[in-house]
């Protein structure tokens, strides 16, 4: 083994150790990107995918017609949809459940929807108190809908071009 | 089907007139026995000749007679344009103006207008007094060649102009 | 004519074929897919799809498979550039018109229209213009329309030309405005009508009872075997979340080919009833009180325990399985009971014990088709075996002759020489023809290369039954026909077999002590009944089946359902399964054993009929009751039986040449009722679905116009109808079919469970 120079002059010169502190020096004059949650808020993708709503047309017609495309893509098996026709003739969910226990927020149900009903919103603050809670029901999906309508339709419609 | 020799129950085909009837039968003595729906097509004629319509009685009468199921008479008397299944065709004076495009050209527009306001009826209508239904929309009726033209029920009139038209509407009874 | 075979060459490969053979024939035989619509092997080649184009050499445009017959040396492609080119094109045009709702469609995910399009399809339409849309046609209570998805095929239509029989679908209009429909509103009453569900490759035409119940990938299907008549169709059962929303045929061609009738497709909704009995029950005092299936079984055991076995009736219906059926009459013998029986329709019981081993058709079902000649007494088998009759038709549309001998003009949907007499006179007449060797009916039979004598279940239900039975027999016999019956219900072959009749063991074998049949111990003598899924609406002749049922001490009731008027006369209720709830078998009326598994599990506390019985016999004391599967108890009926052939139809009862009708005539004025059973009114199942109820037409009597012109009574008139010491009103109709002094009022229907004999003498007198 020949005697290494190089190696002992790195060594107690500190380069290093110099090196290092030249990056956290660096860092420590630069514009931070540490925010505040939750007084401050990072943006989001119009492609977030949330908490699950349900949406309505402009006339107030739920969207939802009970195909269960949605049930079936489901991987993780968290919707369950039960149906009958309504009187007025059209095909209409009974139930339509989200175990949010059980739902990944892969998105495959809003993919599979074909009248974009069941959308992911960009929520994404929630929780529950009570067992049972984790079940999302129809009405309760409907009601996020109606809340957030114009938000939704805004997101929707900035991915449009991408799909 | 099983034909019950002695009946004294009332047939659909009662509704069949004598002359109907009768024109019915010289048709069918032309097809061998087995064959009877051959005669369809005239029988239908016959029908529309008295009626100037297709009642669904009067269909079912004719399915009867015929020994066919009644569905295989609507098929054909709605497929053939010479038939009419609506009671508002009835009228005396069936008019069927040629719109296709011969006549088109050469200003069947104007003589179907010129009907229509005479009259007082849009197409498909017939005039309260029954005396005159104008057909929808009749296709080519092979007189290209003395367009424009029009048919009272078998007979056509060719190179029509509006006071032709006059003429000869106010020549019928 | 020999069948001659050549070698032609698809996509490249060499294949063998039978000359003249349409080549979407041959390429389905070598496993070559082809896609098409309007084709379909059981219907005529209409070709007018044109899914099926395919390429063929020396031919520059492209030729349907399915209407080009193959000759040696032809050369196809199906899936070079031209052939997908076409049938791209096609796709497109089929598509125009259609409006894609498969989302709310019932056929999504089972529609061969998305198959296809998938397949063979383009990912774009070039059309942009409006799509025309077709108004709905209300086509009654089994199937639902949504005509703007027809592509028209017009498979339905030849359906009801070529299969059912009656022509009730058409095409109306032309061109772009054609329809299919039945122009008038009117619903399809043929007796198959179900098919067109299957038929229909798009979601035009679907089940109505199963509209919005459930996706196609959602349920799970099993295998069942339908549970009516004798023919034992194939069936797969579909359950979602447990409970049964459909049933669809299963192919088999020596069966059901690939239909079933609307009896066995839609009566899957009577599972479902509100009739259902979900927990053991015990009437005390009048009232009755829910109790632990111990205490049920306990309560019943005694009771059986306690009986004097001479005044104890078990009755059974023929419904059951051959596993429920084997296990009753060991349980009943067990105990010493002896007065066993399941033929609760029957009257005439005096030849039983020359009867054969089971009444079976005598021939393989596909064989019927065979037939040159067939003689049909007293049978209705259009609504009786629907797809016996189908093949029977099948074979009068090859030239056969159909005679029949019938108490009443039977609508048939083939050429029949049908006779019509009345009940009392039947026997008379087929003694005319056994005696005389010239008449034209044994006339044709004796020159028929192929021909049978069948007895339908009019006959079995005739109170000249044995005469009927040792006449028909004879005919058979001097003409070389061959003798057997269209037996009534699914498993009535199996009942036989199974030994649920008073005088023979089960596998047919002696019994030292005979029992009395169902027509002697139904009276107010017997004690103690009990009911294995039967009810009321099952007798010949309710009005004595009350009085016999509601003078008993105890009446035990072994079945999924109970009704008001079960419980009026029930002490005591174990609730059991249906046919999708349990393992068992069924014998067809061609011999056939044919098992199934169960689909679902019975509702609440209802369990297996058989586990029932297999406990109540545990409970009772019963030895040897401790088999543990159905095929146990199968496997048991095979060893006893010992090789013995079921389908031996040969009969060794005295033939009455001049024997006298029992059929009584007797009261002035009164008429001769012909109570044959109504079709969605033969079980206590199809009795509850409500689908198939909504197709009975309103009851009425039918009456010869002869006889009403005679009493003054026109059609549509209010009738005063009295049998015994009932009198209920009924409107009348006219019909030349119902021979002079005869009365057609249906048995099994709501009305006639107040009246009695099927075949009995009815007053009849004009209201008001």
């Amino acid at each position: 083994m020949s005697f290494n120079w190089k190696h002992y002059f790195k060594t107690f010169s500190l380069k290093e150790l110099m090196q290092g502190m030249g990056v956290t020096g660096k860092y420590f004059f630069e514009r931070k990107i540490t925010i505040q949650y939750p007084e401050e808020k990072t943006p989001i993708s119009n492609r977030f995918r949330g908490h699950h709503a349900l949406r309505r047309y402009p006339n107030g017609e739920e969207r939802c017609i009970a195909c269960k495309l949605c049930e079936a893509v489901c991987p993780a098996l968290a919707i369950t949809i039960d149906l009958e026709e309504r009187p007025d003739g059209t095909r209409r969910t009974t139930r339509y459940d989200i175990d949010m226990f059980k739902c990944i927020y892969c998105g495959f149900c809003e993919e599979a929807c074909p009248v974009d009903a069941i959308v992911e919103t960009n929520i994404f603050e929630y929780h529950f108190e009570n067992r049972g809670e984790n079940i999302q029901t129809k009405d309760k999906l409907l009601a996020i809908g109606d809340k957030h309508e114009a938000e939704i339709a805004k997101m929707k419609a900035a991915d449009a071009p991408y799909r | 089907m099983t034909e019950h020799p002695i009946t004294m129950l009332k047939r659909k085909s009662d509704l069949l007139s004598h002359h109907e009837r009768e024109d019915i039968d010289s048709w069918l003595a032309r097809y061998p026995a087995d064959k009877k729906q051959s005669a369809l097509l005239a029988a239908l004629r016959a029908v529309m000749h008295e009626d100037h319509y297709l009642s669904r009685e009067k269909m079912d009468a004719v399915a009867d007679y015929l020994g066919l199921p009644e569905i295989a008479v609507y098929e054909v008397a709605s497929f053939y344009s010479m038939y009419e299944m609506d009671a508002k065709a009835a009228a005396k004076y069936s008019i069927s103006v040629c719109t296709n495009v011969s006549c088109m050209l050469c200003g069947s527009d104007v003589i179907l207008d010129h009907i229509e306001k005479k009259l007082g009826i849009k197409l498909g209508e017939s005039t309260p007094d029954g005396k005159f239904f104008l057909k929808v929309e009749e296709e080519c009726l092979a007189a290209c060649s003395s367009a424009p033209m029009m048919q009272v029920n078998h007979v056509y009139h060719t190179h029509l102009t509006p006071e032709k038209v006059d003429e000869i509407l106010d020549g019928l009874e | 004519m020999a069948e001659e075979f050549v070698t032609i060459e698809i996509n490249d490969q060499p294949v063998q074929a039978r000359k003249g053979a349409m080549l979407i024939e041959v390429a389905d035989n070598n496993g070559i897919s082809i896609p098409r619509f309007c084709y379909h092997k059981k219907l005529s080649i209409a070709a007018n799809c044109r899914m099926c184009l395919v390429e063929m050499e020396k031919s520059w445009k492209p030729v349907p498979a399915c209407a080009t017959p193959v000759n040696a040396g032809m050369k196809f492609w199906t899936r070079s550039d031209k052939a997908k080119n076409a049938q791209k094109g096609i796709m497109e045009f089929l598509l125009i018109n259609h409006p894609l709702d498969c989302p709310i469609c019932d056929q999504g995910g089972e529609c061969e229209l998305q198959d296809v399009s998938v397949g063979y399809g383009s990912n774009k339409s070039q059309y942009a213009e409006i799509k025309r849309v077709v108004q709905d046609k209300d086509i009654g209570p089994l199937i639902e329309t949504e005509m703007t998805r027809c592509i028209q095929c017009t498979r339905c239509v030849r359906f009801g030309d070529e299969i059912a029989g009656m022509r009730e679908m058409g095409g109306v209009g032309r061109g772009d405005r054609l329809e299919i429909g039945t122009y008038i509103e009117k619903s399809l009453q043929s007796e198959l009508s179900g098919n067109v569900i299957d038929l229909c490759p798009v979601g035009a035409l679907t089940a109505k009872p199963s509209r919005y119940k459930a996706r196609a990938w959602e349920m799970v299907a099993h295998d069942a075997i339908a549970p009516h008549d004798s023919v034992g169709s194939h069936l797969q059962v579909h359950t979602f979340r447990k409970e049964v929303v459909r049933a669809v045929p299963r192919e088999n061609d020596a069966i059901n080919e690939c239909w079933i009738s609307d009896r066995d497709r839609f009566s899957y909704q009577g599972i479902a009833s509100a009739d259902r009995i979900t927990k053991p029950m015990l009437k005390r005092d009048g009232h009755w009180y829910e109790v632990s299936w111990q205490q049920a079984l306990d309560a019943t055991a005694e009771i059986l325990r306690a009986a004097d076995p001479a005044r104890t009736g078990a009755l059974a219906s023929a419904t059951s399985t051959v596993e429920e059926l084997y296990l009753f009459q060991r349980l009943m013998r067990g105990l010493n009971i002896r007065n066993i029986d399941h033929r609760v329709r029957q009257t005439d019981f005096s030849d039983q014990s020359a009867a054969p081993l089971c009444p079976s058709l005598g021939m393989p079902i596909a064989q019927l088709e065979q037939q040159n000649a067939v003689f049909l007494i007293g049978s209705n088998v259009r609504q009786e075996q629907p797809l016996l009759n189908h093949r029977i038709r099948k074979a009068a549309l090859k030239g056969a002759a159909v005679m029949a001998l019938n108490p009443r003009a039977f609508d048939f949907n083939y050429d029949v020489a049908q006779q019509a007499v009345a009940p009392a006179d039947m026997l008379q007449a087929l003694q005319a023809m056994a005696n005389d060797p010239d008449n034209a009916v044994m006339a044709t039979l004796k020159n028929a290369e192929h021909a049978a004598v069948l007895l339908g279940n009019v006959a079995v239900q005739h109170p000249d039954f044995a005469a009927l039975r040792g006449l028909a027999y004879t005919i058979a016999e001097q003409t070389g026909a061959t003798f057997g019956y269209l037996a009534e219900s699914a498993n009535t072959v199996g009942a036989w077999v199974a030994g649920v009749v008073p005088h023979r063991l089960s596998a047919g074998r002696e019994l030292k002590q005979a029992g009395v049949p169902v027509g002697e111990f139904l009276s107010e003598n017997t004690r103690t009944f009990v009911l294995l899924n039967t009810e009321l609406a099952d007798f010949a002749n309710p009005q004595q089946a009350m009085k016999a049922l509601s003078a008993a001490e105890n009446v035990i009731v072994i079945a999924p359902f109970a009704d008001n008027t079960t419980r009026k006369y029930a002490t005591v209720l174990l609730p059991s399964s249906t046919f999708a709830e349990t393992s068992g078998t069924f014998i067809n009326a061609a011999g056939q054993w044919q098992s199934f598994k169960g689909a679902t599990v019975p509702p609440g506390e209802a369990r297996p009929t058989w586990k029932v019985l297999r406990v109540l016999g545990n409970t009772a004391g019963v030895p040897e009751f401790d088999w543990v599967a159905t095929e146990e108890i199968v496997a048991e009926l095979h060893l006893e039986l010992d090789g013995v052939a079921v389908c031996n139809n040969r009969y060794a009862g005295t033939v009455g040449r001049d024997a006298k009708s029992c059929v009584s005539t007797t009261a002035d004025g009164a008429f001769q009722r012909i109570g044959d059973v109504q079709m969605y009114r033969v079980d206590p199942l199809v009795r509850r679905a409500k689908a198939l109820q909504a197709m009975i037409p309103p009851a009425a009597v039918q009456l010869n116009p002869q006889d009403a012109a005679n009493m003054g009574v026109a059609a549509g008139d209010t009738l005063k109808v009295s049998q015994g010491a009932v009198t209920i009103t009924l409107p009348a109709q006219l019909d030349a079919g119902i021979p002079a002094g005869c009365a057609g009022l249906q048995s099994g229907i709501e009305v006639s469970n107040v009246l009695g004999a099927a075949f009995g003498a009815l007053q009849i007198a004009k209201a008001g």
